[in-house]
This record gives C-alpha cells, sequence and structure tokens, in this order.
C-alpha cells in the first residue's frame, strides 16, 4: 500500500471526523429507517470531490442498509440551486444535502443575499478534509512562500494567481496569504478559472504564478514536478508530500483555509435520521453541535476577508 | 523497455477475460450512454464509479474508459436517424446525418460514423501510445491568450454555418450567446439576466437547448407536414459504397488531427471540435454545396473528430492528471480512489496498469466496430417506423433527456420554449447550427478574454505578445474574410 493510496483513502473516504449526536439515543421505539430509495442531492457537477465524497458515501450507506442510496446532481448558480432543492424537501431522511465548504460557509461570507438561510440545515456530519497547498510552477524562481511574499510585495502589479471560482476555496486561500504577507491586493492580478484542475493546469503552464488550490487538485502535478508545493495548511506535512513545509514551518501559522465536505439535511429532520446516520459514519462522536459549529467558525473566518477583498456583495 | 514492449505486455492483460469482459460490459454501456440523450458519458461514469470499491484497478479503469469512448460512437446514432444529437459532440453530425436517413440513407450514414469513429479513435490511441508525455507539455503552453485565439477561430465557422442569409446566421448567433451569458457571471459571481430567480441563476443547459432546437423542433415541423415516417425511401444498400468510403478516408485522417491535438487542450470541448472540423471539411470540398444536404463527409467529420478527441484527453490525463473534459474528472477521482495518481510518475511506477488500460481502449474501438456494424440494419430500420408512433417517443426522449441532465423541470421547460423558437426559425428560414455554435463558445471565450486580460493588468497588448494566439486570431479573420468574399461572388 503506497503513501498515496494511503492518503486517498483518508482524505476521502474515512476521514470522518465529526460525526453530529450519536451518543444520546432516544429509548422509544424509532420507525425504521430507511423503507425505500434515500437521494443525496449534490449541487455541483459529477467528478468533483463533493460528488465523489457522496458517491463514496452513498455506496456505503446501500451496501450496509440494503436501501439504495442514490446521488443526484443538480449543479449551478454556485450550488444554490441544488441546496435549494434539498433544504425544501419534506424532512424525512429521503432527501439529503451534500453540504460543502463552498456552499455553505464560503457563500454566506460573499453574498449578503443568499436565498437560503445558514441555519435552515439540519447538519449531520462532516465527511472529509482536503487541505489546502500553496503553490508556484516548479522553475519558479521563487522557493518559499516568503519568495513570493517579498516579490509580489515588490512589484504587485506583475504578480498574478489563478483561483477557482468567486466564492471557491482559492478566494480565500490566496487572499488570506495575501494579507497576511501585507501585499496591497487590489493591484494585483487576479485570473479566475472554472474550477480547480484549470487552475493548476494554468499555474503549470505558467500562465499564473501563484496559487492555493487543495490537496486533491494539486497532488499529481507537484509529484509529477510541473508545480512545486510551498505550504500546506495542516498540523503536519502530509503523506505522498513530505517535502512541502506546513503554513507553520514555511513562517505563515496564520494560514486557516481549509476544503471540506459534509452531510446535511431538510430543517427539522427527525433525530432518528440523524443517528442513523451519524451511527453509521461510525468512526468518532463527539460534539453534537460539532458540524454547525464548524460551518459558523468558517463563515466568522471569511466574513472579513471577503469583506476587505471587496468581492462581498 | 520499450513503448512497444510495454505495449505488447498490456495488450497480454488486457486480454485475459476479466480484462476483456470489463471492456466489453463498458463499451455496451458507452453505446447506451450515447444514445440516450440527456445522459451523457459524465453521469455513465459517475453513476458506476462506486463500483470501483468491488473490483481491482485495471478491470474498473478500463470499463470506466470504455463508457467515454463508447458514448462517443452511440451518440450519433439519434442523430441521424431522429434528428437529436444523443451528446453534444454529435450536434454537427445531425446536419448531414438526418439528411441522409430522410434521403433512404441511414444505413451508410450509421455504418460511415462508426467506420470513422473506429479510425480517428484508433489514430488517436497510436499518437497516445507514443507521444504522450511530449505532448502534455506541449498543451500546457496553451493558455487563457492562446484559448481566446482558438475560440475567435471557432467564431468564424459561424460565417460558413449561416446559408443563404448571413444576415440571420449572425442573430442566430447573437442570440446564442445572451442565452450563454444568462445565470452567474463565472469571473465575479455578478447575477446577469436572472430576474431575482434562482431558477435561472443557474443558466441555461444547453443541452436542454440542444434537445429543443432538434428533436422538438423536428416533431413540430414533421406533424405538420404530416409525414408518414422520417423516410419512405426504400432502405437500400446499408454499407457506404466504395467510392463513398474512398472519399472519407482524407476526412477521417484530418478530423483526426483535429480531434487529437484540439482534444490535447484541457478546456476545448468535443463540441466546438467537431464543428470545426466539419468546417475545415466544408472548406476542402471541391462540392461544398452537398454538405448540409446529405454529404457523407458531413458525417465523417464530427465523428471522427469526437473520437480522435477522446483518445487526445487522454494524453493530458494519464501525463499530467489533467482532465480535459467533465467526464475524464470524474474517471480521474476513480483513479485517486485507486491511488493512482496520473502523472509522469504513472507511467514508471504502474507501468503494466497504464499500458493495459491503454491497450484495453484498442481491443474497445474493435468490439464497438464489431458491435456497431451489425446494429446498422436493425437501427436504419427506424426510420420506416410511422411518426404517428415515433413523434411522441421523440418527445418522451426528449422530456427525459432534458430532465436527467440536471434533474431539473426548468431545464425540461427550456427545451419546449427552445423546441417552439426552433419551429419559428425554420419557418423563417433562420439556421439553428449558429445559435448552438454561439451558446457553445460564449462561455469560453468570455473566460478566456478576461483571464487574458487580467494577466496582464487589463492591457490587451498581452495578445501581442503570444505568437500562437495572434496566428489563431489571424486565421480567424481570413478564414472570415475569405468566407465572405466566396459569398459575395456567388
Amino acid at each position: 500500500m503506497t503513501a498515496t493510496w494511503r492518503i486517498a483513502l483518508t482524505l476521502l473516504l474515512s476521514l470522518i471526523v465529526i460525526v453530529g449526536s450519536a451518543l444520546t439515543a432516544p429509548v422509544e421505539a424509532q420507525p425504521a429507517y430507511p423503507t425505500r430509495p434515500v437521494e443525496i442531492i449534490v449541487a455541483y457537477a459529477p467528478g468533483g470531490a463533493a460528488d465523489v465524497a457522496a458517491r463514496l458515501v452513498a455506496a456505503y450507506a446501500s451496501k450496509k442498509w440494503g436501501q439504495p442510496v442514490n446521488v443526484v446532481n443538480m449543479p449551478g448558480a454556485s450550488g444554490i440551486t441544488g441546496t435549494l432543492r434539498a433544504i425544501g424537501a419534506r424532512p424525512d431522511g429521503y432527501t439529503l444535502l451534500l453540504d460543502p465548504h463552498s456552499s455553505s460557509a464560503m457563500l454566506f461570507a460573499v453574498e449578503s443575499d443568499v436565498p437560503f438561510k445558514m441555519d435552515g440545515k439540519t447538519p449531520i456530519a462532516l465527511l472529509t478534509l482536503d487541505p489546502v497547498v500553496y503553490t508556484v510552477k516548479e522553475d519558479s524562481p521563487w522557493k518559499s512562500l516568503k519568495d513570493v511574499a517579498a516579490a509580489a510585495k515588490a512589484d504587485p502589479k506583475t504578480f498574478r494567481y489563478g483561483i477557482a471560482g468567486v466564492a471557491g476555496i482559492a478566494s480565500f486561500s490566496v487572499s488570506q496569504f495575501l494579507y497576511s504577507a501585507g501585499v496591497p491586493i487590489a493591484e494585483t492580478n487576479r485570473v479566475v478559472f472554472t474550477g480547480g484542475a484549470p487552475t493548476v493546469t494554468a499555474l503549470a503552464g505558467g500562465h499564473v504564478d501563484f496559487a492555493g488550490q487543495q490537496w486533491s487538485e494539486s497532488a499529481g502535478l507537484i509529484q509529477g514536478r510541473k508545480i512545486r508545493g510551498l505550504a500546506v495548511v495542516h498540523p503536519t506535512r502530509l503523506p505522498g508530500l513530505a517535502e512541502v513545509p506546513t503554513a507553520k514551518e514555511a513562517g505563515f501559522p496564520d494560514l486557516d483555509v481549509v476544503g471540506w465536505q459534509g452531510l446535511a439535511g431538510p430543517p427539522k429532520l427527525p433525530a432518528a435520521v440523524v443517528q442513523k446516520w451519524t451511527a453509521l459514519l461510525e468512526e468518532a462522536s463527539k460534539d453534537p453541535h460539532a458540524f454547525w459549529q464548524f460551518q459558523q467558525d468558517e463563515l466568522k473566518k471569511y466574513l472579513p476577508l471577503a469583506t476587505r477583498m471587496g468581492i462581498r456583495k | 523497455m520499450d513503448t512497444l514492449g510495454f505495449l505488447a505486455h498490456g495488450f497480454a492483460q488486457a486480454l485475459t477475460p476479466q480484462n476483456l469482459m470489463f471492456a466489453f460490459i463498458g463499451s455496451v454501456l458507452g453505446t447506451l450512454v450515447g444514445v440516450l440523450p440527456g445522459i451523457g458519458p459524465t453521469s455513465g461514469i459517475a453513476i458506476l464509479l462506486p463500483l470501483t470499491g468491488f473490483l481491482p484497478p485495471a478491470p474498473a479503469i478500463i470499463m470506466l474508459a470504455a463508457i467515454y469512448y463508447g458514448a462517443m460512437y452511440g451518440g450519433s446514432t439519434t442523430a441521424i436517424l431522429v434528428n437529436i444529437p444523443g451528446e453534444v459532440a454529435s450536434v454537427v453530425t445531425t446536419l448531414d446525418g438526418y439528411q441522409m436517413a430522410r434521403q433512404g440513407r441511414a444505413g451508410p450514414a450509421l455504418a460511415i460514423a462508426a467506420i470513422s469513429s473506429f479510425v480517428a479513435g484508433t489514430l488517436g490511441l497510436v499518437g497516445l501510445t507514443f507521444f504522450a508525455p511530449p505532448l502534455a507539455d506541449v498543451a500546457l503552453r496553451i493558455g487563457p491568450p492562446e484559448y481566446f485565439g482558438l475560440v475567435v477561430l471557432a467564431f468564424s465557422v459561424v460565417v460558413s454555418l449561416s446559408g443563404p442569409s448571413l444576415v440571420k446566421g449572425l442573430s442566430a448567433a447573437a442570440l446564442g450567446a445572451l442565452v450563454a451569458l444568462i445565470g452567474l457571471d463565472p469571473m465575479s459571481g455578478v447575477r446577469r439576466f436572472a430576474f431575482g430567480t434562482a431558477t435561472l441563476l443557474s443558466g441555461v443547459d444547453f443541452i436542454a437547448v440542444i434537445i429543443g432546437l432538434f428533436a422538438v423542433t423536428e416533431v413540430l415541423v414533421g406533424v405538420e407536414e404530416a409525414v408518414g415516417a422520417v423516410s419512405l425511401a426504400p432502405l437500400g444498400r446499408l454499407m457506404p459504397r466504395w467510392d463513398e468510403l474512398k472519399a472519407c478516408v482524407g476526412t477521417m485522417l484530418r478530423a483526426t488531427g483535429v480531434g487529437f491535438f484540439l482534444g490535447l487542450l484541457p478546456g476545448c470541448t468535443p463540441g466546438a471540435i467537431s464543428f470545426i472540423s466539419y468546417d475545415i471539411e466544408k472548406r476542402v470540398s471541391k462540392t461544398p454545396e452537398r454538405f448540409g444536404h446529405g454529404a457523407i463527409e458531413g458525417v465523417a467529420a464530427p465523428e471522427g473528430a469526437n473520437n480522435a478527441t477522446t483518445s487526445g484527453g487522454f494524453v493530458p490525463l494519464f501525463a499530467l492528471g489533467i482532465p480535459a473534459t467533465p467526464a475524464l474528472a470524474v474517471l480521474l477521482s476513480g483513479l485517486m480512489i485507486y491511488g493512482l495518481q496520473p502523472g509522469p510518475l504513472l507511467f514508471e511506477k504502474q507501468p503494466l496498469f497504464v499500458w493495459t488500460v491503454i491497450a484495453s481502449m484498442y481491443i474497445g474501438n474493435v468490439m464497438l466496430l464489431i458491435l456497431n456494424l451489425p446494429l446498422v440494419g436493425l437501427w436504419a430500420r427506424m426510420v420506416r417506423i410511422p411518426y404517428a408512433v415515433m413523434a411522441p417517443l421523440i418527445l418522451i426522449f426528449s422530456v427525459l433527456g432534458a430532465y436527467s441532465v440536471r434533474n431539473s423541470f426548468f431545464d425540461v421547460a427550456m427545451a419546449l420554449v427552445f423546441g417552439v423558437l426552433g419551429y419559428l426559425m425554420v419557418k423563417l428560414a433562420y439556421p439553428t447550427p449558429p445559435l448552438v455554435l454561439a451558446l457553445i463558445l460564449t462561455p469560453m471565450l468570455e473566460s478566456a478574454l478576461r483571464q487574458s486580460l487580467n494577466m496582464a493588468h487589463g492591457s490587451a497588448s498581452i495578445f501581442a505578445t503570444r505568437p500562437i494566439a495572434i496566428l489563431f486570431i489571424g486565421l480567424g479573420i481570413a478564414l472570415t474574410v475569405w468566407t465572405l468574399l466566396s459569398r459575395r461572388r456567388r
């Protein structure tokens, strides 16, 4: 078993770090669930991190429960379309939502009139984490995050960085870095791509100079020596990327933007359904409100950044 | 070991009964996914992705890859028989394929689609086999300014797709561009033409538009004309004549070149590539007036191009881990689940796996040819089905197809709206292909232009520093001028 295999497994499959209220099981008899197929709505196109997380969870649940758990993709409008559909469904546990960092916390930091409420969902569990990796082109003269900071500060008008979408992760990861480095962000060149893969591809081709995408999007090109990792936002170095220092080691201990995928349902989802799921995702069980708390903390982190960047509307 | 040695080892593995079986299952599923409008290879692969939990890596990836290239074979079937493109890449196939079917030449049209798919797909695989890592590096150098140039070049096709009236062609294209702008601005997230609704915010899906413009419109026109069936002409021969095949040899080779090289570029959609390939054939043909009226090269070109595109797309996927299309992105996540990180290291560390998958694609293409040719007779008979039976079936599949892309009734409504619009366009002699082309190209144009400007602090001088971009833009302008001049002369 290689290191890559291990990390893929850890991050995509079994990193079920926080599970909701699993400890307090009610005494009264529970109605059987699920007795018919369950739908998990993914508000993004097939193939993305959200989709893959949903499909792996769905496959596992189908196998365990003997009931089909289907993934339904409803992409569009930064995840708003699919989210609206899921939270408008009957709260019976047969329509759930794959709830990732972008459409839950980050969207609320960027948009002031999101057509649904952030607390208008029943949080179930946090499924996966996908740390940010700050990267430059393989033959870039910049050998560390400090080099990037110095160069961007010296000549912000020629500094080009790529991000994937306005309410996406890199909007926050890169601007957090630029702010903590004291770079005048309004003078830099922000090039927006349609996804994480096009962003790191443009970096590898030298069309932009800097990126801060997620591990799942960056690791391949780092290992293939097309781009170079300067720092990972994680307490420890990542297996498979042992030569990439942590943000703290790189001298930027405040960087904390991380990607994640969670599971949620419509408001007022019966506790029995939540428990059924959390029991299924049985790895760990912590604070009942951990996932909700986590989302709120995420918003607190992104709101000031979005305001300072001027992308809040 | 040299490339051929690796490939031989790959074949030895790919020919084991288990791997053969999964290549076959993938090919059949791919054909099916291609035939059904709305269910594209992306959802097809995504639905089967969890199976990776039960299979070893090689058979699973062999099967998922076969769904991808198999879908390109299937996409032409409904395009030719009933004017419904099964995939976006088959939109152009309807132009001449459906005309051939109406003339009682459904058999040769279906056969040439399969043969051209096979030839171009296989030649594309040869390119993948021998040149993957160096070509992938070339693809990386194509950035936003070059994509902008490429889109300008592709837009020049609008003029030649316009038919007799240039104004009508350009109006159709302008409408397509306008529809493409509905939704969230990709650069800054500004809401455009959404009128405060969440539904319009997600934009208009182009599959729904295509289903409306082609299938629904076709039914409306057909019902009005009280046609008895798609074609009442005698079924005739099922295989193309020898001289037709010979005429298509050059077409297939050119389609391979265009499809393979543009397919290398992540961000160049197969839909746009098949339009470009069709346009090239029309330009090099000595009898361009046959195009749009059942020219067999008009079927061979897009079908060949989209299969060569498929083979080309595996180059950046295997060599760099970059998915060129959404379907390949799903395949990439399949590889990642197995911990197989594509990239130069994959060829070094897992040579047997990579070469087994590549070898299986050669085998899969042969299987698809063998699978599709005997079906030609069966499919071709469908055009004789009475229209009273056919029309409702087309509508049912249109609604299902439009719904299944994003599981949205809004898309069904859009398909119907565009069906009526298409009907009006037919009645007023407005061509629909420019609308579709503009719909596909506009998002690319907008992103590429704005990304280029952002790269240079807002200065358009960036294009002057990029020779490949200048070349593409220059070619686009030259082709437009040339077409305009030759139109005037006529």
